[in-house]
């Protein structure tokens, strides 16, 4: 969903008013990236969730909680029938009181911040300054729940339309209902990340040999680009991505005045950029090795110049 | 260093930092060994860094999105709540909430005023003409109220009682959810600018005082106080509590000082919730009063008594319990 936004660089410190914020050169972008800033002095970037998730949960607690009620009253219609007709629908009134101002307090508070439905669409809600949710957090934010949900339709099972919520998420930079500007929280969007592998089996391939390149060496955000794009090629259909990667091939060949077999830059891009990656990969080591660039070889020095950006 | 050695070097203390923390989260906080806290507390700060040498050096949105889930992890374990405990919310109830209550006591006296007054203006004028009540409640209401407190016959007492008692765990319930869920309304509106609550206030205020002075005029006085003095003491003063939480919320936005308003909210915010838990706490006792004892077939003089108690207990509570600590 990301890429639907452009990212700028937010913090959460400040207090504007608005999803919709300022980059640098001026232009307005909205955004879903909360950035925090923890006390070990690192920039924590959270993704924010928007409001069609949102529903989708709270449509999915609701369906949830219809269900707990439909179960007791099956239980309570049992207990009553043997032996108490009245303490029975007493009990399914507290139990309906429960469900409808409890029922979030409680998952949000027992389960760190999430609800079933929270949970399903891979939602939690935190405080603002990226710690667990507190408990008297929790309960602010699922009272006003009741103020969040007007024009209210149906109060009587807890369903509402959240007018005032909408309302109010639209016009917070972080997305936040009313109940969560006054207890301080946001509702994130949780993915499970796991280690990237490396893309490609890096001791079959060839570096390219250096009398067949220039001296312009690629920045290591480049190589990484290239290993990124290498690690989704996948992704693409093989059409595409040769299309994709025949671009960035060509251009490279041609920094690199690469005077080598131009069928490989031509027919085989991706195995081209793989060949970069590993030749300056090692390169890369030797040169961070050396910490002095007058003791390099006027060569190297030429190009350790060129990347530090003196010579340009 | 490269990336590729970097990630080499580091992932084993990766892979140890998240068993840590999965292992951390499982366990209590009092158990948790203090060689896992210095541990954990050196590789949170290691994979701080970490974090930072990687988006330094553009080393990727893969691995620095890896690296940022691990710290944010980390962040969340570490600085987490503690976990709540029954000692705390007795402690909220027997000296934090009545402290803070008078802490904020103007708005408890400006909810009082909006509820109390308008309820005994609206019950002297009904009682003074009762036909007006009609205006304010609907007749089959009216009619359903003159009932329930009509005078008894000779001989009705014991065979109505046993039916009440029956319906007595109905209507605490009933209490429960209808009185508890109107005052936690009242709290959470007051932070559409106060207008919501004021307007239940007002509402509650005028249609309990016509109820009040149309019963004691049309149907039997004692019964009905006699059935009211024991609850009302938690539940007419509760639902003033709640109306203070919703007042205190509105006033912070209308009234922010030198601060915005969403800020001042954000201050305000915890405190007000706290008196309108401390309301709905004062309820569920209200209703089980309610249900089980006021209907209960006890002389009224006694039910006046254990009433004027109760409410003496409500008013020493609200303003002595947690003074001088």
């Amino acid at each position: 969903m990301s890429e639907l936004f452009l990212q700028t660089r937010t913090s959460s410190s400040s207090d504007r008013v608005s999803a919709a914020r300022t980059d640098e050169r001026g232009s307005t972008t909205v955004s879903l990236a909360l950035q925090i800033e923890t006390p070990e002095n690192v920039v924590l970037n959270y993704q924010l969730a928007g409001p069609a998730v949102r529903i989708t949960a709270y449509i999915i607690d609701f369906l949830v909680r219809c269900g707990l009620l439909v179960a007791i009253s099956i239980f309570l219609i049992v207990v009553g029938i043997s032996i108490s007709p009245y303490a029975s629908m007493g009990a399914f009134l507290v139990f309906m009181f429960l469900l409808n101002w409890g029922y979030y307090i409680f998952c949000e508070g027992l389960f760190r911040g999430k609800t079933i439905g929270k949970h399903a669409m891979g939602l939690r809600v935190i405080q603002e300054q990226g710690y667990p949710l507190t408990f008297w957090s929790a309960v602010l934010r699922n009272l006003l729940r009741e103020a969040d949900a007007l024009p209210g339709l149906f109060t009587g099972v807890g369903f509402g339309v959240y007018g005032v919520g909408f309302c109010s998420m639209f016009l917070t930079r972080n997305l936040q209902r009313v109940g969560d500007i006054a207890a301080r929280t946001v509702v994130i969007t949780e993915r499970s990340v796991i280690l990237p592998r490396e893309p490609i089996i890096l001791e079959k391939i060839q570096p390219l040999p250096h009398t067949e390149i220039g001296s312009y060496v690629p920045p290591p955000h480049f190589l990484s680009m290239i290993e990124q794009f290498l690690g989704r090629r996948f992704v693409l259909t093989h059409g595409r991505g040769h299309g994709l990667a025949g671009i960035l091939a060509g251009s490279l060949a041609k920094r690199l005045e690469f005077r080598g077999d131009r069928n490989l830059v031509e027919q085989y891009p991706m195995a081209f950029l793989a060949r970069v990656y590993v030749t300056f990969l090692h390169y890369q080591e030797d040169k961070e090795d050396e910490e002095h660039p007058d003791r390099l070889s006027p060569g190297i020095r030429r190009r350790h110049l060129m990347t530090t950006g003196e010579l340009a | 260093m490269n990336k590729r050695q970097f990630v080499q070097q580091r992932e084993p203390v990766w892979q140890h930092f998240q068993r840590l923390v999965r292992k951390l989260g499982r366990i209590s906080v009092r158990k948790i060994p203090s060689r896992d806290v210095n541990e954990y507390s050196r590789l949170f700060r290691e994979i701080s860094n970490d974090l930072a040498t990687v988006r330094s050096r553009g080393w990727g949105t893969e691995l620095e999105n890896y690296l940022n889930h691990l710290v944010s992890r980390g962040h969340g374990t570490f600085y987490t709540a503690p976990p709540g405990q029954l000692r705390e919310v007795l402690g909220f109830l027997t000296s934090g909430f009545p402290r803070l209550l008078r802490a904020n006591i103007w708005y408890f006296v400006t909810a009082c005023v909006l509820f109390f007054g308008s309820g005994a203006m609206s019950w002297i004028v009904i009682q003074n003409e009762p036909e007006l009540a009609n205006r304010i409640i609907p007749e089959s209401q009216l009619s359903g109220a003159k009932q329930m407190y009509a005078k008894r016959k000779p001989g009705e007492e014991s065979g109505q009682n046993g039916g009440f008692g029956e319906q007595r765990t109905l209507m605490a319930g009933f209490y429960i959810y209808n009185n508890v869920g109107i005052a936690l309304s009242c709290f959470a509106r007051g932070v559409l600018l106060g207008v919501g609550t004021v307007y239940t206030l007002l509402f509650n205020g005028i249609y309990i005082g016509a109820v009040a002075g149309y019963v004691v005029t049309q149907a039997d006085a004692e019964r009905f106080l006699s059935f009211v003095i024991g609850h009302g003491s938690f539940e007419l003063t509760a639902i003033a509590v709640a109306g203070m939480g919703g007042l205190m919320m509105g006033a912070t936005l209308l009234h922010p000082g030198p601060r915005t308003r969403l800020q001042a909210l954000r201050e305000r915010g915890i405190d007000a919730v706290k008196i309108g838990i401390g309301a709905a706490v004062m309820l569920v006792i209200a209703a089980l009063i309610e249900g089980f004892w006021s209907p209960a077939n006890i002389p009224a003089v006694v039910k006046y008594i254990v009433g004027t108690l109760l409410w003496g207990v409500v008013i020493l509570y609200l303003a002595v319990a947690g003074r001088g600590q």
